[in-house]
């Protein structure tokens, strides 16, 4: 119920933030996004989450956190179809280190999940770092009420992303012939019940009103390797461009808004997020953004 | 020697096992698993008959075949799995002694005649032998009956009392190893279980007529094995002190002892089972075994005018087979999997064990026991049924675990190339096309490393007379493998907006089929 608590004081924050602009800006010399290109995915991480004040930011000791990357599809990392298996390792780490009870890494996949969840290596790599890492069981979904939802008014979400006390979501940056683009929110739908594919019609609004219940603490944005072209699946490594970023930001639209740089995209050309900024469930003002662009090396 | 006998039976009972819990992702090929399905005797006869060709795969059934002249039928007492589990089952509904099941003695001949008959059907290419087969029954009933029964039994009660509080971390526990060591998938659910758990009900539930009644009566294995070792030269002597008990006689599990002299044994029939020698009374003790150079000859029950009759009734059968059910439009569905051969050839030498079924990564959503459509001899075979489970893309295991390669042991790049039929949309009811909103989840999944599905942009016009822009799918056929996860994957709650038909397989070794197999125009 923790999760549930949360989620209430989120949106009754969000409600009144706008009228609030002194209280928005009252951590302000903690950026509210950030860029970070040129180094490997385990740099780009410690690097963002210095700039963003250390994970004791987001990770409290004892909290339960869910790491949600995208491990969809049975294809091998190098195919930047699933989340770069190295960042989820050192995010784990970086968990554990900030005093974390337990983290659970798990994503409800598009292709046979044992294979999935081996051949993206995160299932590998997270245990190493001590994290669990299991399948989905198709019992454990819940229904959610979506108060905010215009077509959609109920939808079923994982119980252990529902009961979590933070929520990281990792999504890969990759291209996909419907919303454009594949970042945070469209990741989500990695913990989402029932018949996903009938989401994609009228998609924009859908994907906004589910997601818009679920909102993580934290989105980390892979940009190591970037699927440019045939996405979601990819498979042709010629369509994988290695743009070595990563984009991080307590706020999942505006993170996604950043990403849209990779692809070379407008807010105007992805409706799903547009639909999003529409509703003002951006948590800070995308035309006056306080964030910060670097590059190691 | 028969407790090391019941040894063996279960270590190689539990060596079955192993090796079918074993077939899974990820698979480890060092020790292949369908290496005890290759012990099967009638494999490498069948095979020959069908291909006039020798094969080394079938080696352990080889062996098997060169040592019963020797040795007898200790295939039937000591490995095979099936006769195990008849015994087993014997022991649960209390065989009657021969005493009793000594009436059924004049049914010898049927296991012959069923094996003469299945070998005339088979040199006209009628594929009888394998439904009869004991390890493909076995293996079928495992992968259809057994296994997914225990699983589902197992992981609902476990889930069951997970729910009880004060049981929720043992059970958890449990389930946990449960799910690691026996069932890391989802559950298996295959078709077909009703008839084939029927037919391994019926073969064990004989076992209330008399012990072993299937392989005494009914099984070809075991007539072939009995054939071969009517001059074995292992024998039971009986010694002097034989007070004539008749004990070994009421207790044979094959009645291959004659009632009117126990110092014989019907090598045809014995499987050496040892139970003679165990219920051999303490004080005579008057049984041994021995090698002898010039050992006696057992007749075969099979008379020439019963052969003449079985011939006959199989070349009758043959003729109402070659009928048919002509039924043209069930062929369009029958799917096989990637790298089967030429449909006639698959069906020859496919011997209906299920191992593919088994380590299908769809867990028997795509590969599944087939029904009856098209012909007969389809019953069993595997099809691929996409709407509910599809081919994975990065998936070859059908063909590695095939045991006489119907199903040919494609690398993955080749199984990638090979086109296992392809895909249609139904524009009548796919979402684009029917209610003019985007969906193209199909070209979402589409696994080919450039989409097979593309899509294009339409102006349409809506009921009001306002206009819209849509992405209307479509097929490219040279890029279509026919995986079918277009077909699994679409939204719509009945039939599927895209469906995937045989037309542009590629079987066996050959090209992609255009008109020559099934009459499809080529375009």
């Amino acid at each position: 119920m923790k999760r549930r608590a949360f989620i209430k004081s989120a949106i009754a924050t969000g409600t009144v933030l706008p009228f609030m602009p002194v209280l928005a800006n009252v951590n302000s010399q903690s950026p509210q996004a950030i860029w970070i290109e040129n180094g490997e995915p385990e740099q780009l991480l410690s690097a963002a989450l210095k700039e963003m004040g250390g994970i004791g930011e987001f990770v409290k000791s004892g909290d339960v956190v869910v790491i949600k990357p995208n491990m969809g599809w049975d294809r091998a990392p190098e195919y930047a179809a699933n989340t770069n298996p190295q960042l989820i390792r050192a995010l784990v780490k970086e968990c554990y280190n900030a005093g974390a009870k337990t983290v659970k890494v798990f994503d409800r996949t598009c292709n046979n999940p044992r294979r999935c969840y081996q051949n993206s290596q995160i299932e590998k790599f997270a245990s190493e770092a001590d994290a669990e890492v299991d399948q989905i069981r198709q019992n454990r979904f819940e229904k959610i009420d979506l108060k905010e939802g215009v077509l959609l008014k109920n939808w079923e979400i994982y119980r252990d992303f529902l009961e979590a006390d933070k929520v990281i979501n990792v999504p890969i940056a990759k291209h996909h012939s419907l919303s454009h683009v594949t970042l945070g929110m469209k990741n989500l739908m990695g913990v989402m019940g029932g018949n996903r594919g009938s989401i994609h019609s009228d998609f924009d609004t859908k994907i906004v009103d589910i997601t818009s219940a679920i909102f993580p603490q934290l989105t980390i944005i892979d940009g190591y390797r970037v699927l440019t072209k045939n996405g979601p699946v990819g498979g042709n490594l010629a369509d994988v461009s290695l743009k070595k970023t990563l984009i991080m930001s307590p706020c999942m639209i505006t993170a996604d808004f950043l990403a849209l740089e990779l692809f070379g995209h407008s807010l105007e050309q992805v409706g799903h997020l547009k639909e999003a900024v529409r509703r003002g469930l951006n948590k800070y003002d995308l035309n006056n953004l306080n964030f910060k662009k670097i590059s190691l090396s | 020697m028969a407790k090391t006998r019941r040894i063996f039976q279960i270590i190689f009972l539990l060596f079955f096992v192993l090796l079918f819990l074993k077939a899974r992702y990820p698979y480890d090929d060092s020790l292949s698993s369908d290496l005890f399905l290759r012990f099967s005797p009638l494999t490498p006869v069948f095979y020959f008959i069908d291909t006039l060709e020798l094969r080394w795969i079938f080696w352990p059934a080889l062996i098997i075949l060169f040592i019963t002249p020797f040795l007898g039928r200790f295939f039937c007492g000591w490995i095979c799995p099936l006769g195990t589990s008849i015994d087993a089952a014997g022991k649960l509904v209390k065989s009657p002694s021969n005493k009793i099941s000594g009436k059924y003695h004049s049914l010898r001949y049927l296991k012959f005649a069923i094996l003469a008959g299945a070998g005339i059907l088979a040199l006209f290419s009628v594929n009888l032998w394998s439904y009869l087969d004991p390890l493909s029954i076995f293996n079928r009933a495992l992968t259809v009956t057994v296994y997914p029964l225990f699983t589902v039994i197992t992981e609902q009660s476990l889930l069951f009392l997970s729910n009880i509080p004060w049981l929720e971390e043992p059970v958890y526990f449990a389930y946990d190893h449960f799910k690691e060591l026996l069932m890391p998938e989802e559950q298996a659910l295959v078709n077909q279980i009703f008839w084939i758990t029927l037919l391994f009900a019926i073969i064990l539930g004989l076992e209330r007529l008399s012990r072993r009644f299937w392989c005494r009566y009914i099984c070809p294995a075991g007539a072939l094995l009995g054939f071969l070792s009517q001059f074995r030269f292992y024998e039971r002597i009986v010694g002097e002190a034989c007070p004539v008990c008749n004990k070994c006689q009421t207790e044979c599990k094959m009645n291959a002892i004659p009632e009117g002299d126990v110092s014989f044994t019907d090598k045809i029939e014995c499987i050496e089972c040892f139970n003679c020698g165990d219920v051999c009374p303490p004080k005579a003790k008057s049984i041994t075994y021995r090698w002898r150079w010039k050992p006696y000859h057992s007749k075969v029950d099979f008379t020439r005018r019963q052969f003449v009759v079985t011939s006959g009734i199989s070349l009758f059968s043959l003729g109402m087979l070659s009928v048919g059910l002509k039924n043209k439009d069930a062929h369009q569905k029958r799917i096989r999997p990637p790298g089967a051969l030429e449909e006639n050839e698959f069906l020859d030498r496919c011997i209906r064990c299920l191992e593919c079924v088994r380590i299908c990564q769809s867990n028997g959503r795509c590969l599944q026991p087939d029904g009856i459509h098209g012909s007969l001899l389809e019953l069993w075979v595997p099809v691929a049924l996409m709407r509910d489970g599809y081919c994975e893309y990065n998936c070859n295991l059908c063909g590695q675990v095939c045991p006489t390669e119907a199903i040919l042991p494609l690398t993955l790049a080749e199984k990638q190339k090979t086109p296992m039929g392809l895909a249609y949309f139904d524009k009548n009811i796919c979402i684009p096309f029917a209610e003019n909103r985007d969906c193209i989840v199909c070209e979402e999944h589409c696994p080919t490393p450039d989409k097979a599905i593309k899509f294009e942009l339409k102006l349409v016009t809506l009921p009001d007379g306002s206009s819209k822009v849509v992405k209307q799918p479509y097929v490219i056929r040279d890029l279509c493998i026919g995986c079918g996860i277009c077909e699994t994957k679409c939204p719509l709650p009945g039939n599927s907006g895209i469906f995937v038909t045989i037309e542009n397989q590629k079987r066996g070794l050959g090209e992609p089929d255009q008109e020559e197999v099934y009459g499809y125009p080529a375009n």
